[in-house]
């Protein structure tokens, strides 16, 4: 496996005791690159593939030496070509805490827009006894997915908008690669969990919901269905090269009432990492 | 009229002790301390001390003695019919002693301050108290019993009839202490309409009764006993240390539990009494000798106890391989569920290095609980003046800095600049060895520790002050400032060695400025955005391991006489204020005169996930390595807890730190939006229990400063 060791890709970031990432204590590696472009993007540094600076002019204290670096934290450079083997020595900083279901999971971006990479880095980590997670888009072929997988022990996969021309006009791409994905997840012998970011106005009803619920529920391997409310966070982050709007979060109750629909679909729901209880369990 | 129940009872305390801190900050203002449990002072009232004549201290046996006979009858009676105890502390006599004038008049040490200023050195000198007493001799003996142990050694040792006159006028007085509150019981009693409570207040007496004078028999007396030594050691000298409360108090429980006499529910509304009463410190479970874990029924009880207060108390987890899993599992959700700081772990692995030192053995390392802030000690046996004594490290690193940059001929490296911190460390750590000695010579004489010395070993046994006859003086000397140093160290080899970024020159102009200008603020961004500690295998990492290594080395090398043996730690107490007041700007980008880095952690910013895990593995890899600590000072969101794993997950990193060798964990439990508001009106928010070091505190009672430190860290921490 010497050759393989030096397989490079493009990262965002590595964080740390991730908790949102996986069950247990994680590290997230953001690999950089989406093939998808989600109006509502929380990760909008992670589409582009290259290298980028993102700028934060509030933070300029105009000394006028930026071609010798910036280090107020204006502009700060968003990208790293980093081979596998230098993702897992940092990953392995928190070997010792992966105890009880923690480990790696690698998210982005769309992991699998960097197959080899991905495989890899999850080859190695398995090597290394840790447990392998990735979060993806579904938007790639069966081909690459199942390669990829190989070396995943979990999968948490994302179905936005169940149908297609919403879908197409919220997130630039059509929808068709990824049913046809979630309807092949049931011929993986790794655990699944499919998740829907719900945003105000674009897929809050049952109806938007209940589709997915109903896919999620076919797959015998579904750990979960989980709802993950719109966030802002996106909107603060200083990228260049995308613009985003704003929207807004579901109510409280718009989370609550979805919920219940899928219930009628999965055993299972989760509200942004909280196990939902029926109304009569509370 | 509706029988009150146990726990309603203990929410009417919780509200009332409400009304107390509101009142206590009207009356002191700011106390940027521990809580205590203290209530407030009567408005009339007032106390005099008998000082020697024409001066404005006293000093001595028989003057500390007399002082505190007339400090406990001037002090206001406490019984509260909701309660099944009574007792409460509102002055201490340490207030009133004049002690550093003492010491200035009558055992000077002016050859010793020069260095001590010049290292901004916090000697130790005239601390009281920073030590654990061995309850089970008080418990044995009952106040009467003490009495009889100091006539019979009196008579023993006539020549020392002074200290043991002092020691009978000392224990006569807490006798009618209780005395008097029993009096005010009766009057309660006679007034009492509710038959629940009448009937609490005949056990509160007869409880009283019993155990003015005899042993405590039954569950109640001994926590009534304790409850009674733990308020007047506060008052006598603000003594915090506790016990392992529940290995303590088991066998009074098992033998009331058989006898009928009480239920589970009934021993937590006393044990909430009991921390009502005070915060001091009390370890829960640990193991034995031979690694068996020492949970009990009590350990829960306790825990479920403070869980009903639902207020300030400090009770901390010692975490070994053995531990009974639920138990920890409890800790932490009350932890998450209470949000007030407790409990605090500690890590059995690390203490155990404790038997690193002369003549430690496995039992007694074991038996070294966790009794102060940030400390743990040998109950009975050990005198270590544990967070009394502090080198600010910080500031010899600015003056190593100096020294260098300043002296044309010298080589300007980090290197260098390493081996002149060394230099400075060795006089810094001297000059505190030799303050450390003037205490232990001259303590005895100024201020004997008339209290505590009556559950010591030796004390009574040889007419002796423990400060004297202490069998194991390990004492701790806590180094300030690591990671301002560690960061700037690591700042200056990257930024000036290895990427040349910036001169020598340049970043001492920078320093001497203050980072003034535009300039100035670049280089200081610069610095500040170098490799930190406990980003994880970084120049900061490596250089925090360097440093602790070497503060450690020196503080052990210094050989002291006899049994004395200095033990090190990193340690800031909240006084990371005051402490960098004495620095000028640092090479991590620290502004001069602002905080250096609170105990152990690391720099505010540290990295921008704020990783805990990060933290836990570098503080876990600074320890210094003979039983002293090296806190983790953690905040968590309390969102953590509600997620699936969420307690889980916390539990991991505490396991995994206290593995890597990590020795005590304080954790908050902060809502970002209710700490951002309290910090804004404190007042709105009485209750509001936040861990500032190893103790908690109400943050309405925190001074603007001390509030945006935890404000600060907890922001950061997330």
């Amino acid at each position: 496996m010497v050759e393989t060791t030096e397989i490079s890709g493009m990262v965002s970031n590595i964080q740390r005791s991730s908790m949102h990432d996986g069950p247990g204590i994680r590290s997230t590696v953001f690999l950089k690159g989406c093939n998808m472009n989600c109006q509502w993007c929380h990760n909008p540094e992670t589409i582009s593939f290259s290298e980028e600076l993102l700028f934060y002019p509030d933070k300029c204290i105009h000394c006028g030496l930026c071609e010798q670096g910036c280090f107020s934290g204006a502009k700060v450079p968003c990208g790293r070509r980093m081979t596998a083997t230098e993702v897992l020595e940092e990953v392995l900083l928190d070997a010792a805490y992966y105890q009880n279901g923690g480990g790696i999971t690698v998210s982005g971006g769309e992991p699998c827009c960097q197959p080899r990479f991905t495989k890899e880095i999850l080859y190695l980590a398995r090597l290394a006894g840790v447990h392998t997670a990735i979060e993806s888009n579904l938007n790639v072929s069966v081909d690459v997915l199942s390669e990829v997988l190989t070396e995943a022990d979990l999968l948490m996969c994302d179905c936005k908008i169940f149908d297609e021309e919403k879908h197409r006009k919220y997130t630039g791409v059509s929808n068709r690669q990824i049913l046809q994905n979630l309807e092949w997840l049931s011929t993986l012998k790794i655990p699944v969990i499919i998740r829907t970011p719900v945003i105000a106005a674009v897929n809050d009803t049952p109806d938007d919901i209940l589709p997915i619920a109903k896919l999620a529920a076919n797959l015998p391997n579904l750990l979960y269905y989980e709802l993950l409310p719109y966030h802002a966070l996106g909107l603060s982050k200083g990228t260049v090269n995308s613009e985003k709007i704003k929207f807004d979060a579901p109510s409280r109750e718009t989370l609550y009432a979805l919920a219940e629909s899928a219930l009628q679909q999965v055993k299972e729901v989760y509200i942004a990492s909280k196990k939902y209880k029926k109304t009569a369990e509370k | 009229m509706e029988k009150l129940s146990y726990p309603e009872r203990v929410k009417f305390l919780r509200e009332k002790k409400i009304e107390h801190t509101i009142k206590k900050k009207e009356q002191n203002g700011y106390m940027d301390g521990d809580d205590y449990g203290t209530v407030p002072l009567p408005p009339d009232y007032e106390f005099k001390p008998m000082y020697f004549a024409d001066k404005d201290f006293f000093f001595g046996d028989i003057s500390y003695a007399l002082n505190f006979k007339h400090f406990l009858e001037g002090h206001p009676l406490y019984v509260d019919p909701l309660e099944i105890m009574c007792g409460r502390w509102a002055d201490m006599l340490p207030h009133y002693t004049g002690r550093d004038k003492a010491y200035d008049t009558v055992y000077p040490y002016e050859e010793l301050k020069p260095l001590q200023e010049k290292y901004d050195i916090v000697s130790g000198i005239g601390a009281d108290a920073h030590f654990a007493c061995d309850y089970s001799i008080g418990l044995q003996l009952g106040f009467g019993g003490l009495l009889e142990k100091i006539r019979h050694y009196k008579a023993i040792n006539p020549e020392k009839e002074e200290f043991y006159l002092a020691e009978e006028i000392t224990v006569q007085a807490i006798i009618d202490f209780i005395g008097r509150h029993i009096e005010e019981i009766r009057r309660c009693l006679e007034k009492e309409t509710r038959p629940e409570l009448k009937e609490t207040l005949e056990e509160m007496l007869e409880a009283n009764k019993s155990v003015q004078y005899g042993k405590p028999e039954t569950f109640l007396e001994a926590c009534q006993w304790i409850a009674w030594f733990n308020t007047v050691s506060r008052i006598y000298d603000r003594d915090g240390a506790g016990c392992n409360l529940d290995i303590l108090l088991y066998p009074y429980y098992e033998k009331d539990i058989q006898k009928g006499l009480l239920d589970d529910e009934k021993a937590t509304f006393i044990l909430a009494n009991l921390l009502l009463i005070d915060t001091h410190y009390y370890q829960l479970s640990g193991a034995d000798e031979e690694d068996k874990d020492l949970t009990n029924r009590l350990s829960y009880l306790i825990l479920d106890a403070a869980h009903w207060l639902n207020c300030s108390a400090n009770l901390t987890i010692r975490i070994h391989d053995n531990i009974d899993p639920e138990f920890l599992r409890r800790g932490v959700t009350y932890l998450f569920e209470d949000r007030n700081g407790w409990p605090r772990f500690s890590g059995d692995k690390g203490l155990m290095n404790y038997q690193k030192n002369e003549g430690i053995t496995r039992k007694i390392a074991r038996n070294r609980i966790a009794v102060g802030c940030n400390w743990m000690a040998v109950p009975g046996l050990e005198y270590p003046l544990n967070d009394c004594v502090k080198i600010n490290v910080a500031r010899i690193f600015d003056i190593s800095f100096h020294e260098m940059m300043e002296d044309a001929d010298s080589e300007k490296s980090t290197a260098r600049l390493f081996s002149i911190l060394e230099k400075h460390l060795e006089i810094a750590v001297d000059v505190t060895a030799k303050g450390i000695l003037h205490h232990l010579t001259c303590q005895q004489y100024v201020m004997p520790e008339l209290v505590m010395n009556l559950m010591m070993k030796d004390t009574l046994e040889t007419g002796q002050d423990i400060s004297v006859c202490a069998r194991l003086k390990t004492v701790g000397v806590d180094g300030v400032g690591l990671g301002t140093i560690a960061d700037s160290f690591a700042a200056m080899e990257q930024r000036i060695e290895k990427e040349k970024r910036i001169s020598w020159e340049e970043l001492f102009q920078a320093v001497e400025h203050n980072f003034e200008g535009t300039q100035g603020e670049r280089i200081r961004l610069m610095l500040k955005s170098s490799e930190r500690y406990c980003q994880g295998s970084s120049l900061g990492d490596e250089w925090a391991v360097r440093i602790s290594k070497l503060y450690a080395c020196k503080v052990r090398e210094r050989k002291m006489p006899g049994v004395i043996e200095l033990i090190p730690g990193w340690f800031s107490w909240s006084s990371t204020i005051a402490f960098g007041e004495k620095v000028g700007a640092t090479a991590d980008g620290r502004f001069a005169g602002t905080p250096v880095t609170h105990g152990a952690n690391p720099n505010p910013g540290f990295r921008q996930d704020g990783a805990p895990t990060a933290m836990a593995t570098g503080i876990a890899s600074i320890q210094t390595g003979y039983g002293n600590t090296c806190p983790l000072q953690i905040e968590f969101d309390p969102k953590v807890s509600a997620e699936q794993g969420g307690i889980e997950r916390v539990e991991q990193i505490l396991r995994t730190h206290v593995d890597k060798g990590g020795t005590l964990i304080n954790i908050n439990i902060l809502d970002k939006d209710k700490i951002l508001k309290a910090n804004e009106d404190p007042m709105q928010y009485p209750d509001l229990v936040v861990r500032v070091t190893g103790f908690t505190a109400y943050f309405a009672t925190l001074s603007p400063q001390f509030r945006k430190l935890v404000v600060d860290r907890f922001i950061d921490g997330i």
